[in-house]
């Protein structure tokens, strides 16, 4: 019995140790790692809608976008946010520029750890860039009748990345007509 | 001239894959291609070293009755922390090969190395040992990745090696693929081991 409790207690003391360590370490590195994300974020949204000053909008806890307007002539560009759902393996978060009528001008798979050499390859643009000018309506795996051609051996991640952008559009749009009815 | 054979062993004679088969989850996972396997073996070399360097320290003072437990503690928390570090520090890096970090607690390769060796010897001795093991694993993975990376996308680290009229053989890259490559380089060293 005795024994027992001593060796308990040992795990107890290496595991408290390495606790603290982790949180000491996570201290320090939390804030960089926002700080890196942020920076990201300006720079994918920069890519996605170029010469444009972006002003956030708050829908819900969950969802915001980006309001993207010309540097000049201050005309709307069009709008970006951040699409997220469960993929295979991991959270895939995906961020997406859309034209003011809703067409999609670029997406950019900006986190997600699925798997490597399969649904991985969602990041590359060979995939990325058949999200171009497509409409809510073309958002579907080319298995379930859409037009999004799946990555070979990942159709759970082709089929994420296509239905959150496709709630996100349709979150946005209801916000952006909700928002011109009451001006008018 | 331990400290050398420590190192040399991990490659061939000892090889974590083709003859201890440790760490076959991460192997079958990540060995769909070559930068894949390269960037996971390197990773997994790294956190050999340095997780057999800690459990060799405090080999002393571990209870033997709980040493598992500690090790996988000590494993889990040192690989926690390279992971926070590479993403604030080194952010490309951790692009490249931030997926394979939380891949690597379960890699039983270290835990292995960890029971078998580093607790039974000196610093110096399960440092050669990790970088030997890492080694292999590295090697054997790359090996793995370039038969199936080859057969079934046409690409070696990918740059296109068979005329892009070559017709993929996609079960190479897809779970099965894994096995059977395995298998059969398996075989082939089985028959190189009966031949010496």
């Amino acid at each position: 019995m005795k024994l027992y409790l001593k060796l308990g207690f040992i795990l107890l003391v290496v595991s408290v140790i390495a606790t603290g360590i982790l949180a000491y370490v996570n201290s320090i590195t939390a804030p960089q790692i926002e700080a890196l994300k942020q920076e990201e974020a300006i720079k994918s949204r920069e890519e996605l809608i170029p010469d444009s000053i972006f002003e956030e909008v708050e829908v819900s806890p969950d969802f915001s976008y980006f309001i993207a307007r010309n540097k000049d002539t201050e005309e709307i560009q069009g709008y970006t946010f951040i699409a997220s759902q469960k993929g295979y393996s991991s959270n895939v978060k995906t961020m997406a520029g859309v034209s003011p009528d809703f067409k999609l001008m670029g997406i950019k798979v900006v986190e997600q750890s699925e798997t490597p050499g399969l649904g991985a390859n969602c990041t590359a643009s060979a995939f990325t860039d058949q999200f171009q000018g497509k409409t809510m309506e073309d958002l579907m795996a080319d298995k379930d009748g859409g037009k999004i051609k799946s990555l070979s051996g990942a159709t759970i991640t082709t089929r994420t990345i296509a239905s959150s952008l496709k709630q996100a559009i349709q979150a946005l749009q209801q916000d952006v007509v909700a928002k011109q009815e009451v001006q008018q | 001239m331990k400290f050398f054979s420590e190192l040399t062993k991990g490659i061939i004679k000892e090889n974590p894959i083709f003859v201890i088969v440790l760490g076959m989850c991460p192997t079958l996972a990540v060995s769909t291609s070559v930068d894949n396997a390269l960037g996971m073996g390197l990773a997994a070399t790294f956190v050999l070293i340095c997780s057999n360097m800690m459990i060799s320290l405090i080999k002393g003072i571990v209870p033997a009755q709980i040493r598992i437990p500690i090790y996988i503690v000590v494993i889990a928390a040192f690989v926690s922390i390279i992971d926070m570090a590479m993403e604030a520090y080194l952010p490309d890096l951790h692009k490249a090969l931030g997926i394979f970090i939380p891949l690597i607690v379960v890699n039983c390769i270290i835990l292995g190395r960890a029971e078998a060796f580093a607790s039974k010897n000196n610093v110096l001795n399960s440092m050669a040992d990790g970088l030997g093991m890492g080694l292999g694993f590295t090697l054997s993975l790359t090996v793995v990745a370039t038969i199936r990376e080859i057969l079934g996308n046409g690409t070696w680290l990918k740059m296109q090696v068979l005329p892009s009229t070559y017709d993929p053989m996609l079960v190479a890259i897809l779970a099965p693929g894994a096995f059977i490559t395995l298998g059969l380089l398996m075989a082939v060293m089985n028959i190189i081991k009966e031949k010496n």
